[in-house]
Parts: structure tokens; C-alpha cells; sequence
């Protein structure tokens, strides 16, 4: 299976935001809430990266409740291609 | 083909009922009430919990309890003949069992759309046709409740396909109503979330906030439910094809 990396769905991410008028900050602590980006952008991103791998990505909506920054997005997704 | 015997005999208080997903939670609450109630039950679940094993311990000459996967309507079959022979003839259901959903629609499983529209849909009204045909065939008048979710009424995000199952199943209830013709009162009670699967999913703070849009200041328990169930499967009310919402007034 296919798998993107870190930067990889870093710079989808910025793909997601940019879509929006919205710029991806340099740093992971950023908080989402401060971004701009929502849970359906997850949604976005999570099915972008979907599209790439050629893999779907389920996954239950308490795990999406613990994200926060950046960083825990970026961190969720490399950690859900590997199940 | 219409029958003016069934628009004048009442029907009668259940005195066996069956209850699907008896073994904890809400099903455990109404299994308990109704035995405590002196009703004969029939109850079921994936799994006899200690506790649902505990109460049959309890009332041994009264239930008859096993463990049953309600998407299997052959075991699901075989415990109904198994308790009618110990119990008598089934004149009372709780379509209780259901599983749960906590993802968006757009990253849940199609096998687990699947699977939660077979438990919380299919499953019961394959039950509800199997008992219905037997309370027929046996002259029985009788009573059903189903166990449905405010998710029926109003939009809940990660519970789509959950939201779906229940909208279906207060439909059903309708029809059936209609098509039973009296003979059999069906009724659907639509508890709000327990506050028990709320802090499961939830924060503090959006609890909080959920309690203060709560006319009466409180999540929806268990305990609160069960004397609704109680009411539609023993009292003398003519409430029939109605779904009765347990939720202190949240979602009005």
C-alpha cells in the first residue's frame, strides 16, 4: 500500500486551507481552531489522502475529538494509514 | 377484510414479553422493572451479562434468559419457542437491542453501515414478524415497543446511519399500528441520550451546555424510560402507533 508521508499530507493540508483564502502556519503547535480548519476540512484532507494511497481511511469521530493542532492532525493521519 | 370484533375487545395487559438486548443498559432497566412488575420475560442479548444472569437467578420460575445474536433469526427463533414453552405464549416485545454509531458518515466502514442497519433495522422487524405471526396464530392479542432515538427526529452529526435505522423503525411502528388493526398496540419510545453515552463521547463543557438546553436541567437515564415502556406494555390507554420522546424537552 501506497502511504504519504508526513510532508506529504503537511502540503495537502496547505492544499485544503489555500482552497479557502486560509495559510497552513510553518508550526505544528499551531491550534486548528486558530487555522480556520474544521472538522469536515479533515474530512477533505483525510479523502485527499484517500485518493493518493488508494486506501480508504475509516476511523471512529472520538478519536477526531482529541485533535487540536496541527501537528495531532498530521500525526493522526500518518498513524491511520499504518492500521 | 375488516373485523368489528378487533374496534371493540381491548387488549389486554402483556403477561410474557420478549425483550431483545436485555443484558445491560436500558434493557437491563426494562428487564428488571417488568420482573419486579410480576411480568414473565423473555430476555436476550449477545451476551448474558452477570447481572441479566443475576435477575434470572432471581425470578427462576418467571424468565427465561440466553444469549441470542439478534441478527440470527434462527437462534433468534429458537429462543422464542424455548420460551414459550416455559413461559407461555409471548404477547408482549421490547425491540431494545441496537448498536450504536460514532463516526461521520463519510469515514464509517460500509461493513458497519451494514452491520448497524441490520442489528438496529432488519433484525427487529424480522423479530417483530416472527412474534406477531405467533400471537395471530395463537389468538393472542399483544403489545410492542419499540426502542427508538430522538436521532429519529433531529440531526446529530457521526450518527447517520444509526439516525436512519431509528427513523425507520418509528415509521414501522406507524404502519404496523395501522396493518395490526388494534389486535396488536404498537408504540415507539424515543429516549434522548443517556448521560451515560454522552460523557462517553463528550466533554465537560459541551455537556454542560447540552444540560443548560435542557428544559429540565437533565441528560435523559434509564431509569426514567422504563416506567414509559412499563406504561405502554401493562395499562389500559389506547395509545397506539405513537412515539412517545423521553428527553426532558431538549429537542423541542
Amino acid at each position: 500500500m501506497k502511504e504519504l508521508s508526513r510532508a506529504q499530507i503537511r502540503d495537502l493540508m496547505g492544499e485544503v486551507l489555500k482552497n479557502q483564502g486560509k495559510v497552513l502556519p510553518d508550526d505544528d503547535a499551531a491550534d486548528l481552531r486558530e487555522v480556520g480548519f474544521r472538522s469536515l476540512d479533515f474530512s477533505e484532507l483525510a479523502l485527499r489522502v484517500e485518493d493518493e494511497t488508494g486506501e480508504e481511511l475509516n476511523f471512529d469521530a472520538p478519536g477526531l475529538r482529541r485533535i487540536a493542532t496541527v501537528g495531532d492532525v498530521l500525526d493522526f493521519l500518518v498513524e491511520l494509514q499504518r492500521q | 377484510m375488516s373485523d368489528p370484533a378487533a374496534h371493540t375487545q381491548l387488549v389486554p395487559p402483556s403477561s410474557v414479553v420478549l425483550v431483545s438486548g436485555g443484558s445491560r443498559g436500558l434493557g437491563l432497566a426494562i428487564v428488571t422493572d417488568l420482573l419486579e412488575s410480576g411480568v414473565k420475560v423473555a430476555a436476550f442479548a449477545r451476551t448474558v451479562t452477570p447481572e441479566l444472569a443475576k435477575l434470572a437467578d432471581a425470578h427462576p420460575d418467571r424468565s427465561h434468559v440466553g444469549s441470542v445474536d439478534v441478527t440470527d433469526l434462527a437462534a433468534a427463533q429458537a429462543f422464542v419457542r424455548a420460551a414459550e414453552e416455559r413461559l407461555g405464549p409471548i404477547d408482549g416485545v421490547v425491540n431494545n437491542a441496537a448498536v450504536g454509531q460514532d463516526s461521520l458518515h463519510v469515514h464509517t466502514a460500509t461493513a458497519d453501515i451494514a452491520r448497524i442497519i441490520e442489528t438496529n433495522l432488519t433484525a427487529p422487524l424480522q423479530l417483530t414478524r416472527l412474534t406477531v405471526r405467533r400471537m395471530l396464530a395463537q389468538g393472542l392479542r399483544g403489545r410492542i415497543v419499540n426502542i427508538t432515538s430522538i436521532c429519529a427526529q433531529r440531526g446529530f452529526p457521526g450518527l447517520v446511519a444509526y439516525s436512519a435505522t431509528k427513523g425507520g423503525m418509528d415509521a414501522a411502528t406507524r404502519s404496523l399500528a395501522r396493518e395490526l388493526g388494534g389486535r396488536v398496540l404498537v408504540n415507539a419510545v424515543a429516549p434522548g441520550f443517556f448521560a451515560s453515552e454522552m460523557s462517553a463521547v463528550l466533554g465537560q463543557t459541551q455537556l454542560d451546555q447540552i444540560v443548560r438546553r435542557t428544559p429540565t436541567g437533565h441528560l435523559t437515564e434509564p431509569e426514567e424510560v422504563v416506567p414509559v415502556v412499563r406504561m405502554l406494555l401493562r395499562e389500559q390507554t389506547n395509545i397506539n402507533g405513537q412515539v412517545i420522546v423521553v428527553d426532558g424537552a431538549a429537542s423541542i
